[in-house]
């Protein structure tokens, strides 16, 4: 009995130490969790004090991948920009030129973080040196409608390659209607 | 300027013992459209000491005469199967009667001695109406100089039946495009040699040569703006000389060398300015609203054809060498341009329009005597004289594929002097004498 007493006593206390041990270590967990906060306080602001940067720094890669996908999104939108087409010999705007170098012109109006390079070009055929010529005259066609609808002209630059690069460099008639045009090339602002 | 390849002792003899006052086949007028070519007799070359003995060269050489000869197309070999004189025959017992009968009017007889690497060769031209030497000479250099030799001599009989030499010294200069990208190169009048001058990895456009054959003008696009460079050929170094916004066009160099014409925007519009390479001032030619392009110099330097639209299309203008007393000179068809003036008469070589295709033509400077030079299926474009004012080289097409020929002044003898493969080329600018054999 007393044996019986005694093992009683000694399950109690394993018990009760058990619990103790439980409680003890739930109360321990809670301090250290507690503690955690308080001792790792210094350290995690040694953490940030070294992280913040690196943190700014990611911010600002991401805005400026963001800026970048959105300056890549708009390049894009303006690599749809439409080339204008002209008739052999001639470098004035037809009524479809002008339709779309005033869609240009709202983009452009709106995207004011962006330049604009015009191209001309002419069919190959006639001389080098005049279509050189022609090509020039061409762009600055477009240019200078693209200033009368409003656009800065400091945004706007132009080049002529003559008959030097021709989109289609077959030798037939709808060959020379594709080539005799003015490009458009949108770039970031400098 | 290249030095000469090799140097050869060049003697002169027998000289003229006859009266050079050579027959009126001397300086006929081998540019009139009439004109038959030269029936000439080649045959093989003997041992100069007159030895038994066989060489490959004794074929070879008077092949290379009638290979240059045929060339200028002012000549037409008689068929060697017909000789009938052995190529031994003293020079003293040439039967003319033999060359008469098959043809011949002239005739040249060659020897050759080979000694080690020294290689002698003697050659005589006979006017075999005539039944006398119109000239002789005798070249030594090494194995490996005969093209050089032949040449020469080739020089000596155009002179001796046209009254000026050939242009077997000389080099077309084009531009070459390739993948979006263009450079200069060069090519003998013979077709050989052809070499790339530059390597701008950009549009490099319009050459033009010095005076002395020295530099080559170009367009390029290496900096992105179509700027106006200087090559030096010996020094392979190279100059931006003009780099205004817009257009800088290389035109002609002056026949003194000391001026260059050139096309800019820097005054709002394409214009031509003469510039003095010395003092490095340009003076403003042209004052017109309207495109003005291609300036080239009269042989005396002192007038200036050019290209202007300002009447409204494209057409060819004359000017004075300070830009005034401008007149119109084609009137005939919608897009005349590319003028180029005969260095050695007063004919001016453009592009016109002929049926759908471009065409060569020549009009007098005084705007009279229009002929249309070429008929080629797929057009010709961009004339360019000769030194000599005997040929014209332009660029073409057959069956899509770009090519630069070359055209006697009158129109005959069409012959191919570059085909690309996948190179584009155009604008042919022909060098002065380079004296390179």
């Amino acid at each position: 009995m007393r044996n019986h007493n005694v093992f009683r006593g000694a399950l109690l206390f394993v018990l009760c130490l058990a619990v103790a041990l439980v409680i003890g270590c739930g109360k321990k967990a809670v301090v250290q969790e507690e503690m955690g906060v308080v001792v790792k306080e210094p350290a995690k602001e040694e953490a940030a004090a070294e992280t913040r940067p690196s943190e700014a720094a990611i911010e600002e890669e991401l805005l400026k991948e963001k800026e970048r996908q959105e300056k890549e999104r708009v390049l894009q939108e303006a690599a749809s920009f439409g080339d204008i087409y002209f008739e052999f010999d001639q470098y004035d705007l037809n009524a479809t030129a002008r339709e779309t170098l005033k869609q240009h012109t709202d983009w452009l109006l709106a995207n004011p973080g962006f330049d604009l390079l015009v191209e001309g070009h002419c069919d190959e055929r006639g001389t080098a040196e005049y279509n050189l010529a022609l090509g020039e005259r061409r762009a600055n066609a477009a240019r200078d409608y693209l200033v009368s609808l409003g656009v800065d002209a400091g945004r706007i630059t132009t080049i002529s390659y003559g008959e030097e690069l021709p989109l289609d460099p077959s030798h037939n008639e709808a060959a020379w209607a594709k080539n005799r045009r003015d490009h458009f090339v949108v770039t970031p602002s400098r | 300027m290249k030095k000469k390849t090799f140097s050869i002792l060049c003697l002169v003899i027998f000289l003229f013992s006859l009266t050079p006052a050579a027959p009126a086949k001397v300086y006929m007028d081998i540019l009139s459209p009439a004109f038959q070519k030269f029936p000439i007799a080649l045959p093989d070359f003997s041992a100069l000491d007159g030895r038994e003995g066989e060489s490959p060269l004794f074929r070879e050489i008077p092949g290379l005469l009638s290979n240059a000869l045929e060339l200028t197309g002012f000549f037409r070999t008689v068929d060697r199967n017909a000789y009938l004189e052995s190529p031994e025959t003293p020079e003293e017992d040439i039967r003319f009667a033999d060359w008469r009968v098959i043809g011949a009017e002239f005739l040249v007889k060659g020897k050759l001695e080979e000694t080690g690497e020294t290689l002698t060769i003697e050659c005589r031209l006979y006017d075999v109406v005539e039944g006398k030497m119109l000239a002789g000479k005798r070249y030594t250099g090494k194995r490996g100089d005969e093209k050089a030799m032949v040449y020469r001599f080739a020089d000596e009989i155009l002179n001796a039946l046209t009254g000026s030499r050939g242009v077997f010294d000389t080099e077309i200069a084009f531009s070459g495009k390739k993948n979006r990208v263009s450079d200069i190169y060069t090519i003998q009048f013979d077709g050989s040699n052809l070499r790339k001058r530059t390597d701008n990895k950009a549009l490099t456009l319009l050459p033009r040569w010095s005076a002395d054959g020295s530099k080559i003008a170009y367009t390029a696009y290496p900096q992105g703006n179509p700027d106006l460079y200087v090559l030096n050929l010996a020094t392979g170094k190279t100059k931006r000389l003009f780099h205004d916004r817009g257009l800088n066009l290389t035109g002609g160099w002056s026949p003194d060398g000391g001026r260059m014409l050139i096309v800019s925007r820097r005054d709002g519009n394409e214009e031509i300015y003469v510039h003095e390479l010395e003092t490095g001032i340009s003076r403003r030619l042209t004052r017109d609203p309207a495109i003005d392009v291609s300036p080239c110099w009269s042989p005396d330097g002192k007038r200036i054809a050019f290209v202007s639209n300002r009447s409204g299309s494209p057409q060819v203008f004359v000017m004075d060498g300070e830009g005034g007393g401008v007149r119109r000179l084609t009137f005939y068809g919608s897009y005349n341009t590319s003028p180029s003036w005969s260095p050695t008469g007063s004919r001016i070589a453009y592009e016109g329009r002929a049926g759908g295709q471009f065409q060569i033509f020549t009009i007098d400077e005084t705007g009279g005597s229009t002929t249309q030079l070429t008929y080629e299926d797929e057009g010709a474009e961009s004339p360019a004289w000769s030194p000599d004012g005997r040929f014209i080289a332009f660029q073409g097409k057959r069956n899509g594929k770009s090519r630069i020929s070359v055209i006697n002044a009158n129109g005959l003898n069409p012959r191919v002097l570059y085909e690309g493969e996948d190179l584009e080329a155009v604008s042919p600018a022909w060098s002065p004498h380079l004296n390179l054999y």
